[in-house]
């Protein structure tokens, strides 16, 4: 009973923390058409802004202004600089962002060198949930991340501007017609999906090793994500992580990590081949 | 009528190296309503959307209210006075009625539409509909309603009447009218004859992108421009 109980809380964390890396490429990719090869990177610079707090002696909650002003700067210079030119070029905002990755990479490379950084736990200890002790910094994590999702769910539905990103994603013609900045909502959309990573790259750093290539496994489990969920809704991100992180951790507990991984990409090559479009494209 | 509100001259261009309007010269009057009509492929709508921004022009100039149309982007011209509502895609389809009217505010408030809605009720009963089910007619409806409800001095509307039933463009007409009186100026890319004849103060005729013949509202512009759309 009690393996049930951590396995799915397990399958819980390992859905809410893969949905928070995934929405800025869900963002990203899905909204705005740009193939984000340098997502995993700016999850990076995320854990590398929480290191930086750490080595100043600030709490670990300072993190959260220092990487969303990182990523703004980051992600308004990348968007000005490169991919404005490439909007509905998506190969080359591909070819564009994986040369990005790489300058990232070796960016923090020279700075921090390229030995594995760890973060100090925020929130030791567990907590006694249905008979067993779960760290507790996860359930914060969780609550948070659910929270968080409720919040953007909220706004993208209600708001005005949450009606304007739409109408520049569906028809982006008609939206200047009405009076609509597209180039400048398109880029805050951009830097909001820099920033959902960055945050994701902050709420993982206690839990993971540091190093400039953690990026990578992230950008290709976020990909997995919307190969399976589909782009352009929060039901398919939130679907697609909990079949990727349940398929990850139930194989991963009855057989091995490495099973898990093979299985993850297993499903997804099948979702590639019979259902392209994944299980809730809007597209 | 009086003063020049719109002047285009010379205006050249299309899409990318397909020229398909060529050397198009003409002015509107403020309180003015201009039809522009032609047979299908004359370049009616590439006219229209060189005029609202959609296009970027290849040569010539535009000036409104004596601003430099041409320096100007397309999401500002709203606010410079320039409504317009395209032939195609007039909607957002993922969008409810409600926000298709009303997404480009601060607000919800749909009180500017109140007149509208009286010559449309159809469309206050569905605003919260999503607008990509309803009908061809509906949506050109809806895009009309946009564009007239907005303050502007130019409404720039591309085929508004296509699809639509006959009681609902006589409300168009009649909205046209009253624009007209407010001493708004319209431009209407429109081959319902009948419409043209009940508002039009002139008509261009439109072929190969160029402007074969202007017609004012002291001829009879309904045979007149049939006549000329025969020969």
């Amino acid at each position: 009973m009690e393996l049930l109980v951590v396995n799915i809380l397990n399958f819980v964390f390992a859905t809410a923390t893969l949905a928070l890396v995934v929405l800025g490429l869900a963002i990203i990719f899905g909204m705005l058409g740009v193939m984000n090869m340098a997502h995993g990177e700016f999850v990076m610079l995320g854990a590398y802004g929480a290191l930086v707090v750490q080595n100043a002696g600030l709490h670990f909650l300072f993190a959260i202004p220092f990487v969303l002003l990182l990523c703004i700067i980051v992600g308004w210079f990348i968007e000005w600089s490169i991919i404005r030119h490439l909007y509905r070029r998506p190969f080359d905002t591909l070819l564009a962002t994986w040369g990005l990755a790489i300058l990232l990479r070796k960016g923090i490379e020279a700075i921090f060198g390229r030995d594995y950084k760890s973060i100090d736990q925020t929130l030791p200890g567990t907590v006694q949930l249905m008979g067993v002790d779960y760290p507790a910094y996860r359930l914060v994590l969780i609550g948070l991340i659910a929270l968080f999702f409720l919040s953007i769910f909220l706004w993208y539905r209600k708001s005005n501007t949450g009606a304007r990103i739409k109408a520049m994603v569906t028809n982006p013609a008609l939206a200047s017609a009405v009076g609509i900045d597209t180039r400048h909502l398109a880029r805050l959309t951009f830097i909001f999906g820099v920033c959902t990573a960055g945050l994701a790259g902050v709420a993982l750093a206690p839990m993971v090793r540091i190093d400039p290539f953690m990026g990578l496994d992230y950008l290709l489990s976020s990909f997995f994500v919307l190969v399976v969920g589909g782009l352009g809704s929060l039901e398919g991100l939130l679907t697609g992580a909990s079949v990727i992180a349940g398929t990850d951790v139930t194989v991963s507990a009855l057989i091995s990590k490495t099973g898990g991984y093979i299985a993850v990409l297993t499903l997804s090559i099948l979702f590639l081949w019979l259902r392209p479009n994944g299980l809730f494209s809007s597209r | 009528m009086g003063t020049d509100l719109l002047e285009v001259w010379e205006l050249r261009g299309g899409y990318g190296d397909i020229t398909v309007i060529e050397g198009f010269s003409a002015s509107l009057r403020v309180g003015e309503v201009v039809f522009i009509t032609g047979r299908n492929g004359t370049g009616k709508s590439t006219l229209v959307k060189l005029i609202a921004g959609q296009l970027t022009p290849s040569g010539g100039q535009l000036r409104f209210n004596g601003q430099d149309l041409l320096l100007v982007p397309q999401h500002k011209r709203l606010s410079l006075g320039i409504g317009y509502a395209p032939q195609e895609a007039v909607v957002f389809d993922g969008l409810s009625v409600e926000e298709n009217l009303t997404l480009h505010y601060d607000n919800r408030e749909l009180s500017r539409y109140d007149a509208l809605f009286d010559a449309f009720p159809r469309l206050p009963e569905r605003l919260k509909q999503n607008a990509g089910t309803l009908s061809g007619g509906e949506k050109k409806i809806l895009s009309f309603c946009r564009a007239m409800a907005e303050d502007t001095k130019l409404v720039i509307l591309d085929e508004p009447t296509e699809g639509v039933q006959p009681e609902n463009i006589a409300h168009m007409a009649h909205a046209i009218d009253h624009a007209r009186s407010l001493g708004r100026s319209l431009i209407v890319v429109e081959q319902n004859l009948s419409l043209v004849e009940q508002t039009a103060d002139r008509a261009f005729l439109l072929d190969n992108g160029r402007c074969i013949y202007t017609a004012d509202a002291n001829q009879n512009l309904r045979s007149d421009i049939a006549q000329r759309l025969k020969l």
